[in-house]
């Protein structure tokens, strides 16, 4: 989720032309990719213990958890590093976020009508944060085109 | 709200980069100021006056019309 996030966030800096900045760059992508892919070994290694046979309840509770740290430092990364974008990169990704989380509610509500209709299978949780981050790249685009 | 941005900045000869680098925020900031997209708060509204060695008022206009001085 964080990865296309970032790359969202950085590609679209650049594809816009609308580079920030020297004063205004954050050098945070060293630490913040390499937290990445510790949580990205991390959620693999979970997953992967979670797929084995022979661990018992808790050990599997104390798998599907393991993610969570690392997660809440990413979290944390970016948290930090929206708070040093000036007002008006905040208020784009203020946009951005709140179209992201009204379509993706809009999706998921719709999709959930069809489920009852038995026109599609029953939605696999693990695709929403997809259509969160696709659609927040969406939101970004409009948002960041409205301002121009 | 208008604002007088860009024919200061013209009078300084600066670009919208070099007046974000001063002001410390985005070039998408100021262009989008300079366009009249996004009305800043006013700590960048004084930040961007000071810069041009103005006073706020000299800077952004209030156009509304529900406002008269008595």
């Amino acid at each position: 989720m964080y990865t296309l996030h970032f790359v969202l966030y950085e590609r679209l800096h650049a594809d816009l032309g609308l580079k920030m900045t020297r004063q205004n760059s954050i050098p945070l992508v060293g630490p913040l990719l390499g937290v990445l892919c510790l949580a990205s070994a991390i959620d693999i290694g979970a997953g992967w213990l979670l797929g084995r046979p022979g661990f018992g309840s808790h050990a599997r509770i104390l798998f599907a958890l393991l993610p969570i740290p690392a997660n809440l430092v990413l979290v944390t990364m970016i948290v930090r590093r929206i708070r040093r974008l000036d007002e008006f990169l905040r208020y784009v990704h203020l946009e951005a976020v709140a179209i992201a989380f009204l379509l993706t509610g809009l999706a998921v509500f719709v999709y959930g009508y069809l489920q009852k209709a038995q026109a599609v299978r029953p939605l696999n949780v693990g695709v929403v944060w997809i259509f969160m981050a696709a659609f927040y790249g969406l939101g970004y685009v409009i948002a960041a085109r409205h301002y121009r | 709200m208008k604002n007088r941005l860009r024919v200061l900045r013209a009078e300084k000869n600066w670009t919208q980069a070099e007046l974000a680098e001063i002001v410390g925020v985005s070039r998408q900031a100021v262009i989008a100021v300079e366009n009249g997209k996004y009305d800043p708060a006013l700590p960048l509204a004084f930040k961007l006056a000071r810069a041009f060695g103005k006073n706020v008022e000299e800077v952004f206009v209030w156009e509304d019309g529900s406002l008269h001085e008595g």
